[in-house]
């Protein structure tokens, strides 16, 4: 899971007296084992970060329905383009829109999509739904407002209250963005095709991890609910171990050295130092990162181009690991 | 809220304010297969302007206990026995579509306690084409895929609307479709109902029509019949405005209702 939200749910939220339960997500029996009376919310991510586990939806859905229980996934890495998570019964997704929706790293911005499918009023769990709203004169948002009653909730108090709404500017950057999606998402998804097979082929590397490659434990679950592609996200690991990934890193000049990911311009990182250098050694290994991991998000520059960029990496990274 | 009528349980909103009923009341009825959400936009802004609102989800429909009305006539008696049962007086009824029949046969047969009628896309009568009948009962969700392809316009379809984010044809399918059984039983009622002339010309309080230049549904000729039915209509017509003139067009819908309601059934 993205480094900041693990912090999020073990720091931060807890100080709210809002605790969390973390799971293996390719484990749909662990989701059900884990709730527990005071269970307010069933949360993942359809293609995990970094390790690009994908999530079992239906399984998921079938346990959170079971429950009463809302399922919230990040679907960051997939946007609606590769999967839409309503069609398998997601309740609510978000998505980091600084990545591919905007699409060019200009601007910050997130959103939160209702998909007004899960009934709030069936339960008393959720109080601040269902029950009047005394800031709005006692307004009962799920009464007047039905399907939409989640958004209306987050507008009245997070909205107004806690600050967060977009800037004009970053708006327009991000919907100019949005209006390419779909050219975009396919010259990701027909470029991460082609760097796999380079990178799957290349003597340098050890090894080569995304959920379209049969070899990922998560490959089965990428067909079902990504078949245009599961994202352009890559993993994979520099032979010669931290050095040579480094070497590798620092000598490429047509990828950026960069911590964001879905940009128009392809990104590398070492996630060890950089994305996951908050979390402890622990959950870095229950991650799936190693020290050799390099994180590629493949952009949308001519591929031949990225393929010419890795070979001087990987001439440098040949020389640490043969030293 | 929740109160009984006929021994079943109704629910209405009140634009987000207690209701009272010593204030004028203004009731805003719903189309076919929706319900109180419809109204959202509006309900709340008389609500906070010293009405008493009242926006019924019609029986079997989302909160409110079924069976469902089977005729136009029906709902008239119904909508009647709600203003009893909340003892109501001046009353504004503002309608849309289907509402607007029920509207046509409440002001008509029980006018006494009415101050004024707006009726927004709507015709003397609903015809409705016996495929979409069927498939309401058959099959329910390419129904409601269809009325909501038919009945939004441009602001709709193309998620213009005032609430940023906000998609009415998504919205409008999870409502619908939480009513299945409604619709096919509200589209029999609208295509039944033949009244319309008659009941029109029995209209005495001051009314408005609102319609919409690209209506789809009750295209601005049917609109006309309805005009021209009346004794001495306000006529305005929003021409950027697919059917679902309240969503589509809410700031525009909002002035002409505000205008003529504030004129005719003055609160304090």
């Amino acid at each position: 899971m993205y480094g900041g939200n693990i912090s999020l749910m073990k720091n931060t939220l807890p100080r709210f007296g809002i605790t969390t339960t973390f799971v293996d997500p390719t484990n749909v029996d662990a989701f059900r084992a884990a709730i527990q009376d005071n269970t307010r919310l069933i949360y993942g991510e359809l293609i995990g970060n970094p390790g690009l586990d994908i999530l079992d939806l239906e399984g998921i859905v079938a346990i959170a329905q079971e429950n009463h229980l809302p399922f919230m996934v990040d679907a960051t890495f997939n946007t609606p383009y590769l999967c839409k998570c309503f069609d398998y019964g997601v309740n609510i997704t978000i998505h980091s829109v600084t990545k591919w929706m905007g699409g060019h790293g200009a601007a910050i911005g997130g959103v939160i999509v209702d998909g007004g499918n899960f009934d709030w009023g069936a339960t008393d769990k959720y109080p601040t739904i269902t029950e009047p709203y005394a800031p709005f004169s006692g307004l009962n948002i799920w009464e007047e407002f039905g399907p939409s009653a989640f958004a209306t909730r987050i507008r009245t108090e997070a909205m107004r209250e806690f600050g967060a709404t977009m800037s004009p500017m970053n708006a327009f950057l991000l919907l100019l963005g949005l209006e390419t999606l779909s050219l975009r998402m396919d010259r990701h998804m027909s470029n991460t095709k082609e760097l796999l097979e380079y990178l799957s082929g290349h003597e340098q590397v050890s090894w080569v991890s995304h959920p379209d490659l049969p070899s990922h434990s998560s490959h089965k679950l990428a067909k079902k609910y990504l078949p245009k592609g599961a994202g352009s996200i890559v993993s994979f690991g520099v032979k010669g171990g931290r050095d040579a990934g480094k070497a590798f890193i620092e000598n490429v000049s047509l990828a950026s050295h960069l911590a964001n990911v879905g940009d128009a311009k392809t990104l590398i990182i070492h996630p060890a130092t950089t994305t996951h250098s908050r979390i402890d050694a622990d959950a870095l290994v229950a991650a799936g990162i190693t020290e050799d991991m390099v994180r590629l998000s493949v952009g949308l520059e001519d591929v031949e181009d990225i393929k010419v960029d890795f070979e001087d990496g990987f001439r440098a990274s040949k020389k640490i690991a043969n030293a | 809220m929740y109160f009984e009528v006929n021994n079943k349980r109704v629910f209405a909103s009140t634009g987000g304010k207690c209701f009272d009923n010593n204030k004028p009341a203004i009731i805003f009825l719903h189309g076919s297969g929706l319900d109180h959400t419809f109204w959202g936009l509006h309900s709340r802004f008389f609500a906070f302007r010293n009405y008493a609102v009242l926006v019924p989800d019609l029986p079997g429909h989302t909160n409110s206990e079924g069976p469902e009305l089977k005729s136009i006539e029906a709902m008239a008696d119904w909508l009647n026995d709600v203003v009893e049962a909340l003892d109501l007086d001046n009353i504004s009824v503002v309608a849309h579509s289907q509402g607007c029949l029920t509207a046509l046969e409440f002001a008509s047969r029980y006018g006494e306690k009415v101050r004024s009628v707006s009726f927004i896309a709507s015709g003397l009568a609903t015809p409705v084409n016996a495929a979409l009948i069927d498939a309401a009962e058959n099959n329910p969700e390419a129904a409601i895929a269809m009325m909501l392809s038919w009945g939004f316009g441009h602001a709709g379809h193309f998620h213009q609307g005032p609430i940023p984010g906000n998609s009415m044809v998504a919205g409008g399918r999870k409502v619908m479709g939480g009513n299945p059984n409604s619709l096919a039983s509200d589209l029999r009622a609208c295509d039944a109902y033949k009244n319309g002339k008659e009941a029109a010309a029995n209209i005495s309080r001051p009314h408005q029509v609102i319609l919409a230049g690209a209506d789809r549904m009750a295209p601005r000729k049917a609109g006309m019949e309805l005009v021209n039915h009346l004794a001495k209509p306000e006529l305005d017509i929003i021409q950027k405005s697919g059917h679902m003139v309240p969503q589509e067009a809410p700031n525009d819908c909002r002035l002409l209702l505000k205008n003529f309601i504030f004129a005719n059934n003055p609160s304090s």
